[in-house]
């Protein structure tokens, strides 16, 4: 609903500045978002920071740090340290009532919905219309799943054991490994907020977003022994934990009729909305029997309760997976203490989402080639999960090697075709690679999956984009930020097709608005930086270029930009070490060593232009404006043979029209004095 | 498609009876779509336009507002003018206008002469075309023979009419359009990138 400030006021009333803000880190955390929304960057890094303290398991807080640009290494935030604490904070819960589990069935799925409102930005909207008395809800949700799974029997230490044995443990829970498919679940949904924690048994039923008829339904589904949820859970398993899920999965499948009520017990009890991840799993709405890797913004109510069902479904799934790995270490290790099954999973956790939250960092600073080498360091099954593969396919975007990009993103959209976060980026990277035909495929594709996503519209711009039918992109575009306002992407190719169509006021609009979703979107800067250079206001151009490129200093493109801006404000010496930077840093790309050509043309140094042009020749021998540009200089050499050669195999390159007439004029006129060429000519 | 497709730009006088054959030389008879090549783009966005008269409600906006049931109509004597000056000088191949006899019969121009230059003081006469009985979209292009004569620079147009059919005074257009190639997407590079591996690496999106 937008309603930030009344969100706000609601978490840190004005009167009581020193009141504690509710819902601990949870609270903390949206209030982050609420500052970051309304531009107070610096007191949304702090409340984030402030989150991740109270709560060092909330990867959003974590990830919202990244975006801003400010977060501390992973090594620092997940430490072994924390691992001690949280290990301490699990132990020391108190038992609930078992009955409690019975309400909880009620009070989950309320609670579910609310916790998984309350995650995305958009739910924000939510909280404001809900009472006060919910917000203070929300710490007691992860002492509460502590609680729950406390509550549960002393069978706990059989966590170990396979499938079969949950049944007979009817539906225990062990807390170490709950919290292990919790964390990973929530580390490896990276993009979705972590909404750790169901509602305390003691909150009374929020907002009823699941009425019974629902649960049950829920419940039907769940134990829908068809498979039919197996896939999802076995994908997302897979994603989330480092075991082989197949012999899982089929355990958990066989077991469908071996599902008890207290199976159900279980799965309800189990305070799964941690899981972004089981939100992860929420199968598009229109039920697509596959994993979804992210929590559709788009489907909010909708979607849910068969978030919910999921949930129940995924974490038990998930539960059962972690299970069986414990299984397949120990089938006959049933008295491992609860302790010290929980510090290894805490230290795994930990471990997790270290690593993860390294790369995310990294890959925000666009330090791309380190947040790759950590990646990497995942295990396998953790690194072929659509979240992860997504990521890397960002950082080689970000380091503009567009191929290793696709094939990322290719194989992410593969594993989890229902994802669509990161795949307007994915659409781009088609568009550079001017695949026309698999970036419509993939646009319809995402829009099939959510029509109300703002990356499947912003690819099928890119579509019409590519197709040079700007005013169509646009348009979707447009829709695309309605959709969702708080995407940068989108206002920055808005701002794109403007400037294409030569609209510069409005692409000037478009970027700043992006701008202020988010100050590092270097995209945008680098769009404004393009308009200036265009409108020859060079001051402003390379003002722009710089601050695209303090924020990715890796990207070759932009040093490039940069040094073109410098060179129209005649400060040529800066801009040739800047191409040379450029040139540098990817050998593969063209355009520096063209531009770096041309400066060096307009200085006169000849025999070094074309120098550097026979380098460019060697990574794109089918260029036709290198060999234009070659004829001019022999041209200017006076070697007018290789001059007129140079132009005829520039023309038989088949340059658009205008450089057709261009060319063509240049090569009648090689025989003339320079006096009588045209201004206009070259 | 050509640009001279709205197609009956004949020399060789067509049989009678002959469906859409023109019945002389350089007699336009308009298309009823718009054609126009990919490597082409509308320039005129961001230009001046005037026109030397007009009826009031059917002004100079009717001729940019992309609909084909607004008019321009003059009132006043011919040569009616429609003059169109940008902000620099600029490239341009192809005018495209949008003119219908059925419904504007003696309104409907028959004697169109364009006109480029510096200003109003400079203009000089680059392409005159007869039009009969024309309904739809009429592509004149500004091109010559050579293809280094693809383009015209320019920093005025003027699209003057000069008779209409029938004799009638004043004239009826429904739109115009005009054309020239698209920019180079890296700015101020003379030449454009042609080849796969150094477009992918011209622009940031």
């Amino acid at each position: 609903m937008n309603l930030l400030r009344e969100a706000e006021e609601t978490l840190c009333p004005v009167n009581e500045p020193n009141v504690e803000v509710p819902s601990g880190a949870t609270g903390h955390y949206l209030l982050g978002l609420i500052y970051r929304y309304t531009g107070r960057v610096a007191a949304a890094a702090e409340q984030f920071t402030q989150a991740l303290t109270l709560d060092p398991l909330l990867w959003a807080a974590y990830e919202e740090l990244c975006i801003l640009g400010v977060a501390e290494d992973a090594n620092e935030c997940f430490t072994e340290a924390t691992a001690l604490r949280l290990q301490q904070e699990q132990t020391s819960t108190s038992n609930l009532e078992k009955s409690n589990f019975v309400n909880e069935n009620r009070v989950l799925s309320p609670n579910v919905s609310a916790s998984l409102v309350d995650i995305s930005p958009k739910h924000i909207k939510q909280l404001p219309a809900n009472n006060t008395a919910e917000v203070p809800g929300y710490p007691h949700l992860r002492a509460t799943a502590l609680h729950v799974q406390n509550t549960v029997p002393s069978n706990v230490g059989q966590f170990d054991s396979p499938s079969p044995t949950v049944t007979q443990t009817s539906g225990i829970v062990p807390p170490p490994l709950f919290r292990n498919l919790h964390a990973y679940q929530n580390t490896t949904s990276g993009d979705a907020p972590a909404k750790p924690k169901v509602n305390a048994v003691n909150q009374p039923p929020r907002r009823k977003y699941l009425d019974e008829a629902r649960l049950k339904k829920v419940t039907g589904r769940l134990f829908n022994p068809s498979g039919d949820s197996v896939p999802r859970r076995s994908a997302r398993l897979s994603r989330d934990t480092p075991i082989n899920s197949n012999s899982n999965i089929s355990q958990f499948g066989g077991n469908g009729s071996d599902h008890s009520s207290g199976k159900l017990r279980v799965n309800s009890s189990t305070p799964s909305k941690l899981c972004s991840t089981a939100i992860r799993s929420v199968q598009v709405r229109k039920g697509k029997p596959r994993a979804t890797e992210n929590f559709d913004e788009g489907s909010r109510y909708e979607a849910v309760d068969e978030m919910w069902t999921d949930n129940i479904a995924a974490t038990s799934s998930s539960l059962s997976i972690a299970e069986g790995r414990y299984f397949e270490q120990d089938k006959a290790e049933r008295t491992l203490s609860q302790d010290s099954k929980m510090a290894t999973g805490i230290k795994e956790l930990l471990g997790l989402l270290r690593t993860l939250g390294e790369g995310y960092r990294l890959s925000c600073l666009f330090k791309c080639q380190e947040a790759l080498e950590i990646y990497r360091k995942l295990p396998e099954p953790q690194f072929n999960t659509g979240w992860v593969l997504c990521q890397v396919g960002k950082a080689y975007f970000e380091l503009v090697d567009y191929l290793e990009a696709d094939h990322f993103f290719e194989f992410a959209h593969r594993l989890s075709p229902c994802t669509l976060e990161g795949m307007d980026i994915y659409s781009t990277v088609l568009y550079h690679l001017n695949e026309e035909m698999r970036l419509s495929y993939l646009a319809q594709e995402l829009i099939s999956v959510d029509r109300l996503s703002p990356q499947a519209w912003c690819a099928v711009g890119n579509c019409f984009a590519l197709r040079k039918d700007h005013e169509t992109a646009l348009k979707n575009f447009q829709r695309a930020v309605q959709l969702d306002s708080r995407v940068a992407y989108a206002h920055t190719l808005c701002g794109h097709e403007y400037s294409a169509l030569e609209d510069y006021e409005n692409s000037v609009k478009f970027y700043r608005c992006a701008l202020q979703v988010d100050e590092r979107h270097y995209n945008a800067w680098y769009g404004l930086g393009v308009v200036y250079l265009r409108q020859e206001k060079f001051e402003f151009a390379e003002h722009h270029f710089r601050r695209a490129f303090q924020i990715n200093p890796r990207s070759s493109v932009l040093m490039c930009y940069l040094g073109m801006a410098l060179h129209a404000l005649k400060r040529d010496e800066d801009a040739l070490e800047m191409m040379e930077k450029a040139i540098f840093s990817d050998k593969k790309n063209p355009l520096p060593k063209y531009q770096k050509a041309l400066i060096l043309v307009g200085l006169q140094k000849y025999q070094e232009a074309l120098d550097e042009l026979e380098r460019l020749r060697e990574i794109a021998p089918h260029e036709s404006s290198m060999y234009a540009l070659m004829g001019k200089i022999y041209k200017q050499l006076n070697i007018l043979d290789k001059a007129v050669f140079c132009f005829g195999v520039a023309l038989d390159l088949k340059p658009p029209a205008a450089d057709l007439a261009i060319i063509k004029s240049a090569m009648e006129k090689v025989h003339l004095p320079d006096e009588l060429m045209e201004d206009d000519d070259l | 498609k050509s640009m001279e497709s709205d197609g009956e730009e004949e020399a060789a006088a067509a049989t009678p009876g002959t469906a859409g054959a023109a019945p002389a030389a350089g007699r336009l008879k308009g298309c009823p779509e718009l054609s126009v090549e990919g490597d082409m783009r509308e320039m005129a966005k961001t230009a001046a336009w005037s026109v030397s008269s007009c009826k009031p409600g059917n002004g100079v906006a009717s001729l940019r507002d992309d609909s084909l049931d607004t008019y321009w109509q003059s009132d006043g004597a011919q040569p009616h003018l429609v003059n169109i000056q940008f902000q620099k000088k600029v490239q341009l191949q192809l005018v495209v206008l949008y003119v219908d006899f059925k419904l504007d019969e003696s309104y409907t121009p028959s004697k169109i002469s364009i006109r480029a230059g510096d200003g109003f003081h400079n203009l000089k006469e680059i392409k005159t075309v007869d039009l009969l009985k024309p309904v739809g979209w009429v592509h004149i292009s500004l091109s010559g023979t050579d293809p280094r004569e693809t383009f015209i620079h320019t920093f005025m147009l003027q699209i003057a009419v000069l008779a209409n059919h029938l004799n009638g005074r004043d004239t009826h257009v429904r739109q115009i359009k005009i054309y020239g190639p698209r920019p180079n997407p890296v700015p101020h590079q003379p030449f454009h990138f042609t080849s796969r591996e150094c477009i992918m690496y011209s622009t940031i999106r």
